[in-house]
């Protein structure tokens, strides 16, 4: 006898007008549900994101099916996924039976619920509902009895679970009672393909078949009636993100990673810039309110919230849901707090972790923006007078811009002038003008030397590439001082742009283009990398330790975590990583146009960072940028780590190789 | 109320200062200027004043120097000011040349209120101001550390030596000149700097309102001689103390 089973046994087609009626229903009020949860998106401002479809669509599958940033943190990302895989599995069990029996069968007396096909199907589903179940149990278990992990807690939620399990209870029992009477003892074998539902039937063993038949029938019943409540609450719990998060990742900014909208500031009809009230966010925002299901991921990543500032990303999207709900003119700042927004490093630690999609990032800086253009604030006098002195001198350090190239007057030899150079030199504000940093420059113009690159300066001609007053809301100021140095590189001509600092990099190649420059622009690491396996650049392996931290905007903005992995080891660095690395680096505090501002709350990042550094064992913290390399010196003085690290320079550490290569050389 | 703020443009203070050739001017190629910081104090009270007067009253912000002031007047106007003057001047003049140009260019316009800073940051002469209350025959108050209008009349506080402060009551029309501690000044927002764009700058040439002759003369300008120096000693502690202890000897000390 073929593999199969009767469809809707025991209950008889009758039932199924009263099941339609059910299911159109429950849909009609998850439709009603869905739109009124997602009503607020009205508010926003409009915002494109509905280009490059099939890039999206699958970008949104990958996200929700696939599940690739939920399983990015590992155990309960995973957890999570056979959950969902579990239900998945269950679905599509349920529709195929509603294709046969409701549709093909009826009208074309075709089914394929038999065979070998239905005991796959039988032990598939069977196997998926046991996963759901234990799945069920360890997520509430994590979010009712691990109280330790703080995780926030509501009525609607626990329903949605508690709904989840009973419906899974109720699903084994159907198919335990319908075993029992069927198959246990007149099919076995089939009965071994449903081995939870075939425990479950055994424990009947002995009770009349009409007594099972009849609790078959209510059971049967009950469970739907829950389902459907289930798929008609679905908009009104935590579950809702069955359909917003997919919905946000379709609808997600496809890059460049971090660019930021440069404002239109001659606009003379726009009467108000950043955002100061609810409808001055996009849609998007909204949406994004709206996708969270506070997992509180953000919250373990960033840096300000781990070492006890005013700020946690999870919150200020709650605020905005909250604020949302208010009306269009609800105001931002009041209700999140401007302490809380000047706290954020930008370092993406955020935005890069969040399974829901959600642009964090983005959403402070349009707050800071507000509160700088449009009330003149800033996070303090020292800050005030960082942007006054970017305005002025054209760095933020106060230094007088005509000796903006002075650093390089003893090592004139390794430049070239700028009409006979191949690569120009951005050198930035602090290996400009900041003693330690000024080592930095020297050490890439000896490098590029060292590899033939005709290397040159812009020299008075550089300004502040504006990075860190535009972070900090300033864009009038980010772009005043962008249009001087697309001036002075549009007038030498340059084609080609090296950089030390991961923020000149990431303006320049990244932000500049809308303001007109299209070069190419690169950071040190990737262009001495491909100096040293173009054999160009030729290093001598030097034993050493290193802690190497990845910098947010040459790691989380710019992707490139091998690159100075590669130079490290090509000068025989043993690197030790650190526990939070790549993706998940920990800033160093300096981002975002913090390194201009004092951090006078709670505990220091970078000395929280330094100490990372030490646990590995490794003598020396080695960065990218010149913000880190400033804030690892100052952590290691404050955390007292003298003699036990010393902050270096991905580019000390090459020149050391390079240095004890020379003399071999000579020989 | 009419109300005007004299401002000067400086270099800032951290800049390459280089003497041009002949020895009595500044190199100005090298230079970074800004808002001579006293005169930023004399802006921000001049707005708030205009502020508290509201309809009526009228702001008119004044500079002398060559093109490159109009960046200053420009600053002014986005605090807040309502109109510009800039007397076009590129002679370096001293500071009676200074105040009679701005007597001449104002004195038919019946200020009441004129706010200067105590002094400039680059040349220290404290005087513009004063000479200026002079020639238009006004009362005059320096070094002004808080302001308040009543009525037809000031309350103004001074700033003496040793901490102590001085109340003075006084009528319109009044010039005053604001020393540090005056007032925060405000940070220009971008519709402010916008619509600055728009505000009108009255341009006057300096030599079409009589200038005086100078009454003193820059005879020479140089960097001042090199006074000794610091030495920094690196290494351990061991190490460093012989090192000092050297030093000391060489020159004869101990």
């Amino acid at each position: 006898m073929e593999a199969t089973r009767e469809i809707y046994w025991n209950i008889g087609t009758e039932a199924l007008t009263t099941l339609y009626l059910l299911t159109a229903l429950a849909i009609a009020v998850f439709i009603w549900g869905m739109a009124a949860q997602v009503k607020t998106l009205k508010l926003g401002r409009p915002l494109k994101r509905d280009d490059q479809f099939w890039k999206r669509l699958a970008y949104a599958l990958s996200q929700s099916l696939a599940q690739s940033r939920v399983r990015s943190k590992r155990t309960v990302g995973g957890l999570h996924s056979l959950f969902l895989w579990g239900f998945v599995v269950l679905f599509i069990g349920t529709t195929l039976i509603f294709i046969q029996a409701d549709i093909l069968a009826p009208l074309f007396g075709i089914t394929f619920l038999k065979g070998s096909f239905y005991l796959f199907y039988s032990i598939a589903l069977d196997l998926s509902g046991f996963i759901a179940l234990i799945m069920i149990l360890g997520l509430a278990a994590r979010r009712y009895i691990a109280t330790s992990l703080n995780l926030p807690k509501n009525p609607g939620d626990f329903w949605s679970l508690f709904l989840l399990f009973v419906i899974l209870v109720t699903g084994f029992l159907i198919e335990g009672l319908r075993i029992a009477v069927t198959e246990v003892n007149q099919n076995p074998e089939l009965a071994r393909f449903s081995p939870l539902g075939l425990l479950v039937a055994k424990s009947f063993a002995g009770v009349d078949a009409r007594a099972l038949r009849g609790l078959h029938a209510q059971v049967w019943w009950v469970h739907m009636v829950l389902v459907m409540s289930w798929i008609a609450s679905v908009p009104f719990t935590r579950l809702r993100h069955l359909v917003l998060i997919p919905l946000n990742a379709f609808c997600a900014d496809l890059g460049p990673k971090g660019k930021l909208i440069t404002l239109d500031l001659e606009d003379e009809s726009q009467e108000t810039f950043g955002a100061a009230e609810i409808q001055d966010l996009t849609w998007k925002d909204m949406l994004d309110a709206e996708a969270c299901v506070q997992c509180k991921r953000c919250e373990d990543a960033c840096p300000a919230w781990n070492t006890e500032k005013p700020l946690s990303p999870m919150k200020v999207i709650r605020q905005i849901k909250e604020l949302a709900q208010e009306g269009p003119t609800a105001k931002l700042v009041a209700k999140i707090g401007a302490e809380a927004l000047w706290a954020c490093t930008t370092c993406r630690a955020c935005q890069s972790g969040c399974p829901a999609e959600v642009e964090h990032v983005p959403k402070i800086i349009e707050m800071r923006r507000n509160l700088v253009l449009m009330e003149g604030q800033f996070s303090g006098d020292e800050v005030a007078q960082a942007m006054d002195q970017m305005e002025v001198n054209g760095n933020p350090l106060g230094a007088a811009p005509a000796t903006r190239a002075d650093w390089s007057e003893d090592a004139e030899e390794l430049l070239v002038p700028l009409n006979e150079a191949e690569v120009v030199y951005f050198t930035g504000c602090y290996a400009s003008f900041d003693a330690r940093n000024q080592k930095v420059a020297k050490n890439l113009i000896q490098l590029a030397k060292a590899a033939g690159v005709k290397l040159a300066i812009l020299g008075k001609g550089e300004k502040c590439c504006g990075e860190p007053a535009r972070k900090m809301g300033n864009e009038y100021l980010y772009q005043a001082l962008a249009a001087e140095n697309i001036a002075s590189l549009q007038a030498e001509g340059v084609k080609k742009v090296v950089t030390t600092c991961p923020h000149c990099f990431d303006t320049l190649s990244k932000q500049y283009p809308d303001l007109g420059l299209r070069i190419e622009v690169e950071h040190y690491a990737s262009f001495l990398d491909k100096l040293v396996r173009a054999g160009k650049l030729k290093l001598n392996p030097q034993a050493e330790s290193v802690a190497y931290h990845d910098s947010c905007y040459l790691g989380r903005y710019n992707d490139q975590y091998e690159a100075p992995r590669q130079l490290l080891a090509q000068a025989g660095a043993e690197v030790k990583e650190m526990r939070l690395r790549k993706k998940e680096s920990f800033c160093c505090g300096g981002g975002g146009g913090r390194i201009l501002a004092e951090e006078n709350q709670g505990t220091r990042i970078n000395q929280k960072r330094v100490r990372m550094a030490v646990e590995t064992g490794a003598k020396v913290i080695a960065s990218n940028c010149p913000f880190c390399l400033t804030m690892f010196e100052d952590g290691i003085k404050g955390a007292d780590l003298e003699g036990k690290i010393i902050a270096q320079d991905l580019s000390e550490i090459l020149v050391e190789a390079l240095a004890s290569r020379q003399p071999k050389e000579k020989q | 109320m009419k109300i005007l703020v004299c401002v000067k443009q400086v270099p800032d203070m951290e800049s390459r200062f280089q003497v041009q050739a002949g020895g009595t001017a500044i190199e100005e190629a090298d230079l970074a200027f800004r808002v001579n910081e006293y005169d930023e104090f004399a802006i921000e009270e001049a707005v708030r004043l205009k502020e508290k007067l509201g309809e009526g009253s009228e702001l008119t912000v004044l500079s002398l120097g060559p093109q490159r002031v109009a960046e200053a007047i420009k600053k002014a106007l986005a605090m807040g000011c309502d109109q510009g003057i800039h007397i076009l001047d590129t002679a370096s003049r001293d500071p009676y040349q200074v105040a009679s140009l701005i007597y001449q260019a104002v004195k038919d316009q019946d200020f009441e209120v004129i706010f200067t800073g105590m002094q400039s940051q680059d040349l220290g002469y404290a005087q513009t101001g004063l000479l200026l209350a002079e020639l238009l025959g006004i009362e005059a108050v320096t070094t002004v550390v808080s302001f308040c209008q009543e009525g037809d009349g000031f309350l103004v506080q001074r700033e003496l030596e040793g901490g102590q402060r001085m109340n003075l009551k006084l009528q319109a029309p009044a010039l005053f000149t604001c020393q540090l501690g005056l007032n925060q000044p405000r940070y220009p927002t971008l519709p402010n700097i916008m619509k600055a764009k728009k505000k009108k700058i009255t341009q006057l040439e300096a030599a079409s309102l009589a200038p005086p002759a100078a009454r003193s003369q820059t005879t020479s300008l140089r960097p001042p001689a090199k006074k000794g120096q610091a030495k920094f000693l690196e290494g351990d502690l061991g190490a460093m103390a012989d090192q000092l202890v050297a030093e000391l000897k060489a020159k004869s000390l101990i």
